[in-house]
């Protein structure tokens, strides 16, 4: 009843006067009796003790009056609550170990939590974005590859599971005329693309189909970013150009601020339409399609959908490219798959870190009520009933869990801003982590779900009292002694199990990364500077201009006091795939259609691999005499070569297609056979590659390696004024030394791995405290036993031997549990590993020695205690 | 809530229904505004002795009606010159009362009804 519930509330301010009022009330009612009863006729002595009889127990009277003022049910966990906490003022140890075990625990959990939340669960920032899918081709061999433009035109206008379709890729232009060079980021995008990712104008418009048409007039649309901060936030930019790559481009529109759609934003939009070189259907760039399922319609009936546009294509258009499907994901899962299986790893770890911390205050408390078995069982003497004891006990658990939940999301606001610092930059939306209102009510439930966790056992034991046997016992450890003791050692026993998994894996992760750290690339990474480059195409259209600037720029580099070779490269070790195409060799069985093998293909100098020190295997380097009209030639790794021959000398003089049997595509002659090099990063197994020369292939963008004497560091200045000496329009993309590039890929490796290193040596410190708090109490519970039979004449050793058999047994069943775990979970982990089995023996084996190191540790001092045991105090207390 | 005590009466106590003091204490304010000695009397002397209020449940049973607004409290002076608080039927209260009455007389005929049956 809402009036009788708001009075109670208003009354709590006033319960002071109502209990006066109360008291003089019943005053007046004992007057009132009083009177009447000498009425009738009593002696006034006898007429006031009968009134007294008749008004009753005046407290009880007032308590009954009182309790329609409150809420019984709330005021007696008031009542609680401030009991426990006047009992957690006089246990500060106890308080604080359990306050800060909680707290670590929810603190990572919740720290981890946010990250997962903000990068793999939250709703893209785009509308309707659970419907928004990527979409690519596929062949047998490649999923997701890009899709022609006379595809998407066609999906475009005979789909009928999308809403809309939009077409983009990016590409890089070089913006000239405004001051330095610039290298722009741009997205080539349909007009479609604004209304899927939501993007509106600032000021200004945005394109239009016709914008798309072929011939039309150049426009750009211009990114706010860089509209902000390369063009002077210029109110009047449009109707203005841009040259980009030495178009004029005019200026129509300005994005507002808004999400962005990849992890580098665009800085300019660019109209994408057809173009004479779209229109063969085999022609493939890198464009990919953005679709907007309709309501209702799955992914699969989607694809199915576009794949019988492609089936009457093929027969239509036939061509190459026959037997094309397409492919398509959701885009939520296209921007976070790759960083998906680490963050479900550390999600996983921190919350093995959570039982571990639940299970150490689990112990903390049993404990406690342990040693409050006298306490409790006076107050179910005197009626405090079973479901009110588990209610204190819970309501005390809550208290503390609450607390170590506050705690534990400041320990979490740190963690997070720790981890933004430290994280590598590619991990998607990782700057939009923040502790907000989703991340604190988990926040919330992980604390509740660990108060009832930890709060189980001590309730549990502590119903179960025998009252009697307490109350005349009343030493700690007797009553509920022998139960309490069997679920520490359960406990005990989970956490070593918990901590062997978490330790395999981490050292799984560590042995990873220090076999990627250390691994050989292939060349000596050490003394190398990199210059990247990347020559506008506007002033560099023909090869003759490129040739003739990077032919330059090495003799100028070469001069410099320092530099011992220059070479250079399109994409450099570990810089990723820049490009890979079908091949095939002549003369060999011609693969089926979805057999055609792939190779890395890439672009070297004729001194890239002496600057470098990649070993050739057999034949020559690149020499001027392979120049553009010469034979084709080309440089095959290793691990291509010994696909086809059996020795390296075997590959000298063979050819082989490049584009496969069923694409156009030259035919190469192999003059040497290079060693591999790590071109997918330090952590990946070598994947077949083809360099051709730069003189048969010339390419504005390369990478420049110059060996030095000294530090490489040293030349970047030099470099600098060497490249603007050539031509001050070209934009430095990088100058450092080249091991950062090696390292930049292992990056995200080594993040995961420092994190789960970490939860591993925090689970580590807790089973260590969670073993040394149960065999302490083992042996304490244990020092009459103990003393008498040192008293009998036991040896030490023999006092060793029992407490040791004891946390052996405890140990045992642990490790057994963990390894049975550790294998289960190895299946998740063989993604993560590199050139370790995710069964390593070797690994399991060493987290199974370093639990018991951390065991041996933890029991030291309770040990030392039962040795020193103090016989004769002991055997006086009897 | 509340049980009938014998104190001055030998035969078995007759238990209160749930409620049914409150509407008894409406009913004696109906009359004229009273203290709480005075409605514990009222209530014995109509029930002819059947009812004794014991205080245990009329003091919580006035401070609930008090927080419905039921009835108010005033302190007065009573005729033989004692300070007392007095209770008033508020307008609220003496809806509550015409509703419990013709509820109490239904429920009186169903029970007989049942309990009772004319041939």
């Amino acid at each position: 009843m809402m009036r009788e519930w708001w009075a109670k509330v208003r009354q709590a301010w006033s319960r002071r006067r109502n209990l006066a009022d109360l008291r003089d009330e019943i005053e007046a009612h004992l007057e009132f009796a009083r009177e009447d009863n000498e009425a009738r006729g009593m002696t006034s002595e006898q007429a006031r003790r009968e009134a007294a009889r008749q008004v009753g127990n005046k407290t009880l009277l007032e308590e009954n009056a009182r309790e329609a003022w409150v809420f019984p049910r709330l005021e007696s966990l008031w009542q609680d609550l401030r009991y426990a906490a006047r009992g957690f003022r006089k246990s500060p140890a106890f308080t604080v170990s359990t306050i800060v075990t909680l707290a670590l625990g929810i603190g990572v959990n919740t720290a981890i939590f946010s990250v997962v939340y903000a990068v793999l669960l939250r709703p893209l920032p785009y509308p309707a974005s659970e419907r928004l899918v990527w979409l690519g081709e596929s062949t047998g061999k490649a999923a997701g590859i890009s899709v022609t433009w006379l595809n998407f035109e066609h999906w475009r206008a005979e789909n009928r599971s999308f809403e809309d379709l939009a077409a983009y890729h990016t590409g890089d232009f070089t913006l000239t005329g405004r001051g330095d060079a610039v290298l722009t980021h741009a997205g080539l995008v349909t007009s479609a693309f604004f209304k899927l990712t939501g993007s509106r104008p600032l000021f200004g418009k945005l394109f239009s189909t016709e914008d798309e048409r072929f011939g039309a007039a150049p426009v750009v649309v211009v990114g706010y970013e860089f509209w902000a901060h390369n063009l002077g936030a210029n109110p009047n930019i449009l109707g203005t150009t841009l040259d980009l790559n030495g178009t004029a481009y005019q200026v129509v529109g300005v994005l507002a601020p808004g999400p962005k759609f990849l992890n580098r934003p665009f800085d300019l939009c660019l109209p994408l339409g057809p173009h004479e070189d779209r229109l063969d259907r085999g022609r493939h760039g890198s464009t990919r399609v953005l679709g907007l399922l309709k309501p209702g319609v799955t992914l699969a009936a989607a694809r199915a959908d576009l794949d019988q546009i492609m089936r009457r294509l093929d027969v239509s258009d036939p061509s190459t490219e026959k037997g094309h499907d397409a492919y398509g994901e959701y885009l939520i899962e296209t921007r976070t798959g790759e960083i998906r299986p680490t963050l479900m790893l550390l999600m996983g770890a921190v919350l093995l870190v959570l039982l571990l911390a639940c299970a150490n205050v689990s112990n903390l408390l049993l404990a406690r009520s342990t040693e409050r078995v006298r306490e409790f069982a006076i107050r179910s003497a005197i009626g405090a009933g079973r479901a009110r004891l588990a209610r204190q006990l819970f309501s005390e658990t809550l208290l503390l869990t609450f607390a170590g939940g506050a705690v534990g999301v400041a320990v979490a606001a740190v963690c997070l801003r720790v981890l933004q610092h430290t994280a590598p930059s590619d991990i998607p939306r990782l700057s939009e982590v923040s502790l907000d209102v989703t991340v604190l009510a988990f926040a919330c439930a992980v604390t509740l779900l660990a108060g009832l966790i930890a709060g189980m056992a001590p309730v549990n034991s502590a119903s179960n009292l025998d009252l009697t046997r307490a109350l005349k016992e009343g030493a700690p450890g007797a009553g509920s002694g022998r139960r309490r003791e069997a679920l520490g050692r359960l406990l005990v026993a989970g956490e070593v199990g918990v901590t062997v998994v978490l330790a395999f894996a981490a050292g799984l992760l560590v042995r990873s990364l220090l076999i990627a750290q250390t691994a050989y690339p292939g060349f000596d990474a050490d003394h190398v500077l990199a210059l990247e480059l990347q020559l506008p195409p506007g002033a560099y259209t023909n090869g003759d201009a490129a040739e003739r600037f990077y032919f330059n720029l090495k003799e100028k580099l070469r001069r410099e006091p320092g530099v011992e070779a220059v070479g250079s490269v399109n994409c450099p070790p570990s810089a990723g795939d820049c490009g890979d195409w079908w091949y095939s060799v002549p003369g060999r069985a011609v693969p089926s259609r979805e057999d055609v093998p792939l190779t890395l293909t890439n672009i070297a100098d004729a001194d890239y691999f002496r600057t470098m020190h990649i070993p050739l295997k057999a034949g020559r380097d690149f020499s001027d005499a392979d120049r553009a009209g010469a034979a084709p030639v080309a440089i095959v790794n290793d691990t291509l070569a010994r696909r086809w021959w059996h020795s390296p000398g075997e590959a000298i003089g063979q050819e082989i297609k490049l584009g496969g049997p069923y694409n156009k595509g030259p035919l190469l002659q192999i003059i040497a056979v290079a060693g591999d090099v790590s071109q997918l990063g330090l952590d990946t197994i070598p994947e077949p590659e083809m360099y051709s020369p730069f003189s048969q292939n010339r390419s504005g963008a390369m990478v420049v390696m110059m060996r030095t004497a000294g530090e490489p560091e040293s030349l970047a200045r030099a470099v600098r004024r060497d490249v603007a000496s050539l031509d001050r329009n070209i934009p430095i993309q990088s100058l450092k030394p080249f091991r950062s590039w090696l390292a930049a890929p292992l990056a995200r490796r080594r993040f995961s791995t420092l994190l789960l290193g970490v939860f591993a040596a925090l689970a580590f410190v807790l089973a260590g405290v969670g073993i040394y708090g149960v065999l302490n109490y083992w042996v304490r519970a244990r020092q009459r036993e103990i003393a008498v039979r040192l008293a009998l004449g036991a040896q030490s050793s023999r006092v060793l031997a029992w407490a040791g058999s004891h946390i052996g047994r405890l140990l045992a069943s642990g490790m057994i549990a963990g390894l049975a775990a550790s294998w289960a979970v190895s299946r998740w982990l063989s993604s993560l590993v590199f050139q370790v089995s995710p069964r390593s023996p070797s690994m399991l084996l060493l987290a199974l020695a370093a639990v018991i190191f951390i065991a041996a540790l933890a029991a030291a001092m309770p040990f030392w205690r039962a040795v020193h045991t103090d016989v004769v105090g002991n055997l006086h207390d009897f | 809530m509340g049980r009938m005590s014998t104190v001055d009466d030998p035969r078995e106590s007759l238990e209160f229904l749930q409620g049914t003091l409150e509407v008894l204490i409406l009913r004696s304010l109906q009359i004229a505004p009273n203290h709480a000695y005075g409605i514990s009397q009222f209530i014995r002397q109509q029930s002819e002795n059947e009812f004794v209020v014991d205080n245990g449940s009329l003091y919580p049973a006035l401070q609930r009606l008090l927080q419905r607004e039921w009835i108010s409290g005033e302190w007065k002076m009573s005729p033989n010159g004692r300070r007392a608080r007095y209770y008033k039927l508020s307008a609220l209260g003496r809806k509550q009362l015409a509703k419990s009455q013709s509820e109490w007389r239904r429920f009186v005929q169903a029970m007989s009804r049942i309990l009772e049956p004319q041939q």
